[in-house]
C-alpha cells in the first residue's frame, strides 16, 4: 500500500496473489482486538501446537474461526468444551495458501458463571430502563386462541406438556409447532427465526415459547438479549415457559405472559371446556329463572285484575241497575197507590155531604112526595086529573093513592 | 295504536286504568259495558303475550334439548 497501484480492468486483470496480498493487508488493518463469543467447537488435534476454535456469536448465525497456540489455551481456559462462553484477544490473518481467514488468538478467557450471571443483571437492567418489561406494553391474550404457535425442543417434555395439557382443557385446540434447538449455540437464531414465522402466521393468534427445567448455563439462550428484542417486537402476543417455577431467564420478564413451567402454559393459554360449559349453565339456569320467574308474577298481576269484580263480575253492572229500577218501579207503586187512596177519601166525602141533600130528613118531619105515574113530582093541583094514580113517597115506605077532586 | 302493536306493558298499564275507572263508577251503563268489554281484550292481549313468552321459552329449551 506504499504505492498507488493501477486499477484492474478486464484488459489487464490483477493476478491473484495481487489480490490475495491486498486482501491480507486489509484484513490486518483492524488490527488487535477483544471479542465476545461462544464456542461452538474445538479441535485438538494430537501433535498439533495450533488449536482451532469455531467461536459463534450467540444471538445470530455467524461465526468465526479461531487459532491459538495450545499454551494460550492451556493457560487462560484448560477446561474449555464446546458451549462455553469466552472473550478473547486476537487479530485477523488471512491465510493466502487457502484464501482463508481466522482470528489467531494470544489469549483466551473462560467466562465463568458470575461474569455471566453479572452481564444478564446489566441487561436486564438496560432492557427494563429502555421499557421492555413495561406492564403497560403487555398484550392481552385472546380468550380462545385459534391457533397456537409453539417453539419447542423435538420430542421434548415441554412439548408434551403444553400439547397434552392444552388438549386436556380445550380438546379442539389447534397448534402449530416449530421445534428448535433449545440450547447450544444454534439455539437463539433457531428460536428467533421460528418466532418471525409464527409471528407472521395470521391463524397463529398466541405463541408459547417452550423448555424444560436445565442448567443455568442451559437456560442462556433464553435470556439473549437479541430474543429479547424479538420477541417485544413481535406483534403476536408471547408467552413463556421456560424451565421451572424458580427459573426467570430475561425472556419471561418480556413475554406478554410468564407461566411457571410448560404445564402452566397450557392453563393460561385456553380456557377449560368443562369449567365453561359449567358456567355456562349456570348462566343459563339463572337466566331461565329471571324470566320465567318474571313471567309468573305477570301472570298473577293479570290474574288479580281480571279476578277484580269489576272485570270478573260484569253482571253486577247490569244487577246493580236492575236494583235500581225496581226500586223505582216500587216508588212509583207506591206513589199511584197513594193517589188512588186520597181519591177515594174524596168520593165519600163527597158521597157525604150528597147524603146531607136527602129529602129523607124533611119525610122524617111528615112531608110526603108525591108523583105521577111518569114520575113528575107533583107540586101543583092542576098537574093532576081526578082518577090519576099517584106514588105517594112517605119517610117510611111509600103508598099508592087517586085523586077524587081538586081544586 | 292497534291492538295487535300493543306492548305488554301498554296493554296493562291500559288495563289497570280500565279497572280503576270501572270501580269508581259513574259511568253510564252503555260506557260502562263498553269499558268491561275493552278490560277483557287487555287482559286477553296481556294472556297472549304471557302465553307467548312461555312458548318461546318452551321452544329454546326443547331446542336446546336436542343439541
Amino acid at each position: 500500500m506504499t504505492q498507488p497501484e493501477p486499477k484492474s480492468t478486464a484488459a489487464e486483470p490483477w493476478p491473484v496473489r495481487v489480490v490475495s496480498q491486498k486482501l491480507g493487508a486489509w484484513v490486518a488493518k483492524l488490527g488487535w482486538v477483544w471479542v465476545d463469543g461462544q464456542v461452538a467447537q474445538i479441535s485438538r488435534r494430537p501433535g498439533s501446537t495450533v488449536v482451532f476454535l469455531t467461536l459463534r456469536d450467540p444471538s445470530a448465525d455467524l461465526s468465526l474461526t479461531v487459532t491459538a497456540h495450545r499454551d494460550v489455551l492451556d493457560a487462560g481456559a484448560p477446561e474449555l468444551s464446546e458451549g462455553a462462553r469466552v472473550t478473547l484477544h486476537a487479530k485477523p490473518e488471512f491465510y493466502p495458501a487457502r484464501g482463508t481467514l481466522s482470528l489467531r488468538a494470544d489469549e483466551i478467557r473462560q467466562v465463568g458463571l458470575g461474569e455471566l450471571l453479572a452481564r444478564l443483571e446489566r441487561l436486564k437492567k438496560l432492557l427494563a430502563a429502555e421499557g421492555l418489561f413495561a406492564r403497560e406494553r403487555k398484550r392481552r391474550l385472546p380468550f380462545l386462541p385459534q391457533r397456537i404457535g409453539l417453539i419447542t425442543g423435538r420430542a421434548s417434555a415441554a412439548e408434551r406438556d403444553v400439547l397434552m395439557n392444552t388438549r386436556r382443557r380445550w380438546p379442539a385446540v389447534d397448534f402449530r409447532v416449530i421445534n428448535v434447538a433449545v440450547q447450544g449455540p444454534t439455539s437463539v437464531p433457531q428460536i428467533i427465526d421460528a418466532l418471525e414465522v409464527l409471528d407472521n402466521d395470521d391463524t397463529v393468534d398466541v405463541i408459547v415459547l417452550a423448555r424444560g427445567g436445565g442448567s443455568v448455563e442451559d437456560l442462556l439462550p433464553f435470556s439473549d438479549e437479541a430474543l429479547c428484542r424479538a420477541v417485544f417486537g413481535a406483534r403476536t402476543p408471547v408467552v413463556s415457559a421456560i424451565g421451572h417455577e424458580t427459573d426467570a431467564p430475561l425472556v419471561d420478564y418480556v413475554a406478554d405472559l410468564r407461566a411457571s413451567t410448560p404445564t402452566d402454559a397450557a392453563k393460561r393459554i385456553v380456557p377449560d371446556l368443562a369449567e365453561e360449559r359449567q358456567l355456562i349453565e349456570s348462566a343459563r339456569g339463572r337466566l331461565d329463572r329471571s324470566v320465567i320467574g318474571l313471567l309468573d308474577r305477570e301472570t298473577q298481576r293479570i290474574q288479580a285484575w281480571r279476578s277484580r269484580p269489576s272485570l270478573a263480575r260484569p253482571e253486577l253492572l247490569v244487577d246493580q241497575r236492575a236494583a235500581e229500577v225496581t226500586a223505582l218501579r216500587d216508588r212509583s207503586a207506591r206513589g199511584l197507590d197513594h193517589r188512588l187512596r186520597r181519591a177515594e177519601d174524596g168520593l165519600r166525602h163527597t158521597l157525604a155531604r150528597l147524603r146531607g141533600l136527602s129529602p129523607a130528613a124533611t119525610l122524617d118531619r111528615g112531608y110526603a112526595i108525591v108523583q105521577r105515574a111518569d114520575g113528575l113530582v107533583v107540586r101543583a093541583a092542576d098537574e093532576v086529573k081526578t082518577d090519576d094514580i099517584l106514588r105517594v113517597r112517605l119517610a117510611k115506605g111509600e103508598l099508592r093513592a087517586g085523586v077524587q077532586e081538586h081544586g | 295504536m292497534t291492538d295487535e302493536k300493543l306492548s305488554y306493558e301498554q296493554a296493562r298499564t291500559e288495563l289497570a286504568t280500565v279497572v280503576e275507572r270501572l270501580e269508581a263508577g259513574g259511568t253510564s251503563l252503555e260506557d260502562s259495558l263498553a269499558l268491561w268489554e275493552r278490560g277483557e281484550q287487555l287482559a286477553d292481549i296481556c294472556q297472549r303475550w304471557l302465553d307467548g313468552a312461555r312458548e318461546r321459552i318452551d321452544t329454546a329449551r326443547a331446542a336446546r334439548a336436542e343439541q
